[in-house]
């Protein structure tokens, strides 16, 4: 088609249209028509707001008041010198550690055992991803619950083995790892799926011939499954650092924080800082430096995860 | 290798199927947090963070509002305290407040730097309106103005006592109708009586067993700021200096304050620790003897038939007794005019002539005519703790940067009654955090 638009008629002067476009200019502009409502969207309410955002870390922002002073990198060198943000950072890194290894361990494990062929298996994946459908008020009221010392679930299954009340969320040892693991069991699902997915793409000529020459089933999974998934496991753990790193429900609904500052987690501290004391240009730094944090992050993983990823 | 598999999956399974039933069991019906009530042509909407019983109480009022008034429809919107703050602001910034909203006493300083509350002079007497000065505590009607400018109306006094499990004191040989103790050493005393052990040792007896306490006699995790912030007047401490331009929660009185809370958890182990405890349901369940609550606890006991309970005034752990207290109060917008300010006026009026009916939220009518004519046999809770608040109540602090200086305090208090720093560093921490908050304000 495109070749027959440039054709003319023999004898026949070719006949310009003012408003002639090649066929390389028209394909950019039907992908941009195509792009243009997400494009649209993402400036607005996206790129606008990160723009916004990175200038109020430039100010003494508070919504109500008249004035906004200038205070240049002053917020910035606040940052480095509140011990508060560095509590939260500290706290964050530990959980996001705990809960990418968690739910990438307990995806990948449940995503092995839900893809072998097994009477309901599709009833077992949809049960195994219910968790992920919760909300994370229900999530965390739910867990509450369950992690409570003196009326929990867990606390009166451990006392059958003479264990005695547990303060799950009030031991500042035992606060994130409690609150890392209601997010797993929360998040393994996504995981799970893509792992499927990706379990699903491994040639089973390859497991067929490891079974010829005497594989066991341990070694078929270290030799085989695992090094063909790493590309997946690259995803699944870049996108779980980068949405593990954002926690905030969690200690929201379930510590409030504490005891003392053991669970505030940065976006907790950025809540605090933005919407308690509502100071915006505070704020902004706080969500500027988090931002650079974790752009440098996945790019560390994309390096560390990459070296050794065939695709 | 897959039949471990198996096994880790079939443990998983079990356990999603024990937390997702529950949710799927769950009551479906929400609790409303919008009420349109009445259906006039004058539509106004009001913000509150009640959302305790309280918001109940003040929703059935207002339903009786707009049946005597039935040219105005009311829309309340009620939103958890600490989202209403930031929503408020949104709002404003927004141009589209809600026509009026409620807050505290110790938020007026707050909202009222932000010019945007009304002066609401003129509806006071004082101003030649109908809301009587003198009808209000001294202190109620200070925490009402901001610069010399009236710009809220008090709607009620909010604020700390004791709540006892009655059977509990009388198990314990203890007569409920006695005099509070008036020393830290007497309650002391008192709370180890009322805590046990597994064996049934309380906590004065040589063989109580800390590690397994079935009872515990109080609670030092119930809103530890109000606690300290009420037994810090008792040791005639302050939150900040008479001129308001230091922070002072660091003094001797603020240590002895804390100490004493904290001694109650680590020394006398008759309180749990402030964090992983659940205080309401634990007072609920029957373990927990005393708890020092609020006002606005006298629905909540009601909840619990199980447990015969009563109010009791605020514990005194220091030479002079004293409490919190906070006062809920209506503000507008100064944006407000016309017809709706006029509906607005005709609501506040109508709701602070009925304030008797407010003592069913559990808290005291800030009118003192009110208080007078509560019925002792309906409203005890509310008569006793209101007389504490008259006679040696504290007002919540009123500052342009109170959240932010609470949010600094409330972790190190939480640092302290866990154990995870000595009372004086918790309180050198929280005066540092504070003092830059005052000196940035």
């Amino acid at each position: 088609m495109s070749q027959s638009s440039t054709m003319t008629t023999p004898g026949r002067p070719k006949r310009r249209f003012p408003f002639e476009i090649d066929l390389k200019r028209r394909e950019w502009i039907a992908a941009y028509l195509f792009l243009a409502p997400f494009l649209l969207f993402f400036s607005v309410f996206v790129v606008r707001a990160v723009i916004a955002a990175v200038e109020m870390s430039f100010y003494d922002w508070q919504i109500l008041r008249p004035t906004r002073p200038f205070v240049g990198l002053d917020n910035y060198n606040e940052l480095l010198n509140d011990d508060v943000w560095w509590i939260s950072l500290k706290n964050t890194l530990v959980f996001t550690v705990m809960t990418v290894t968690g739910t990438t361990i307990l995806g990948l494990v449940s995503a092995v055992a839900v893809t072998r062929p097994i009477k309901g298996q599709g009833f077992y994946r949809v049960l195994l991803y219910m968790p992920s459908l919760l909300s994370v008020g229900a999530v965390g009221l739910i867990w509450v619950w369950l992690l409570n010392t003196q009326f929990g679930v867990i606390n009166y299954i451990l006392s059958f083995i003479g264990i005695r009340p547990i303060n799950w969320l009030g031991e500042p040892e035992l606060v994130l790892p409690a609150l890392s693991l209601t997010t797993i069991w929360w998040t393994f699902g996504f995981p799970m799926l893509i792992f499927i997915a990706g379990l699903q793409a491994i040639p089973q000529q390859l497991y067929e011939a490891a079974r010829i020459d005497g594989a066991n089933g341990l070694q078929i999974f270290f030799r085989i499954t695992l090094p063909l998934l790493r590309p997946t496991i690259l995803f699944v753990t870049v996108t779980g650092v980068i949405s593990h790193f954002q926690v905030f429900g969690q200690p929201l609904i379930m510590t409030t924080g504490g005891p003392g500052r053991s669970s505030y987690t940065v976006i907790y501290y950025l809540y605090q800082i933005a919407w308690t004391a509502f100071r915006m240009g505070y704020g902004a730094a706080v969500a500027v430096a988090l931002a650079v944090i974790m752009a440098l992050m996945t790019l560390f993983q994309f390096i560390f995860i990459n070296r050794r990823v065939e695709y | 290798m897959f039949k471990r598999l198996s096994f880790v999956t079939t443990l998983v399974i079990l356990a999603a199927l024990i937390l997702v039933v529950p949710v799927m069991a769950q009551d479906e019906e929400p609790t409303a947090d919008v009420s349109v009530l009445g259906s006039g042509d004058i539509s106004i909407s009001f913000w509150n963070g009640l959302t305790g019983s309280d918001g109940v109480t003040l929703n059935e009022m207002l339903a009786n509002f707009v049946a005597e008034n039935p040219e105005i429809t009311v829309t309340t919107e009620i939103v958890a305290w600490n989202d209403l703050y930031a929503k408020l602001q949104a709002a404003f910034v927004a141009g589209n407040p809600p026509d009026v909203f409620m807050l505290h006493a110790s938020e007026v300083p707050q909202f009222g730097s932000y010019g945007v509350l009304k002066d609401l002079g003129p509806w006071y007497t004082s101003g030649g309106g109908w809301f009587p000065d003198d009808d209000i505590s001294e202190s109620t009607l200070n925490g009402m103005m901001y610069e010399g400018t009236l710009v809220a109306i008090p709607l009620d006094n909010h604020g700390r006592g004791l709540w006892i499990n009655v059977d509990m004191f009388e198990a314990a040989g203890l007569d409920p109708d006695m005099d509070p103790p008036t020393t830290y050493e007497g309650w002391v005393d008192l709370f180890q009586q009322l805590t046990l052990d597994a064996d049934g040792n309380n906590a004065a007896s040589p063989d109580f067993d800390p590690e397994n306490v079935v009872q515990w006699g109080y609670a030092v995790g119930e809103w530890p700021r109000v606690n300290f912030l009420g037994a810090l007047a008792q040791q005639g401490g302050s939150l900040v200096s008479e001129d308001g331009s230091t922070v002072t929660v660091n003094s001797e009185a603020g240590i002895t304050a804390l100490q004493q809370a904290v001694d109650l958890v680590y020394e006398y182990n008759v309180s749990p620790p402030e964090a992983g405890f659940d205080t309401w349901n634990a007072f609920g369940a029957g373990t927990l003897a005393v708890i020092p609550t609020g006002t606005w606890f006298r629905n909540q006991a009601e909840t619990f038939s199980d447990i015969n309970s009563r109010a009791w005034p605020a514990p005194q752990f220091g030479p002079e007794p004293g409490t919190w207290f906070g006062a809920h109060a209506w503000m507008v917008p100064a944006s407000l005019e016309g017809e709706k300010l006029d509906a607005v006026e005709t609501l506040i009026q109508w709701v602070s002539e009925n304030q008797v009916a407010w003592a069913a939220s559990g808290q005291v009518p800030a009118r003192l005519s009110a208080q007078a004519a509560l019925d002792a046999d309906n409203y005890p809770s509310n008569i006793l703790l209101g007389q504490g608040f008259s006679d040696y109540g504290v007002l919540d602090y009123g500052h342009v940067a109170i959240q932010e200086m609470y949010a600094a305090l409330d972790p190190e208090l939480s640092e302290a009654l866990n154990g995870l720093k000595t009372v004086e560093e918790a309180l050198n921490d929280a005066a540092e955090r504070m003092q830059a908050v005052l000196d940035r304000n």
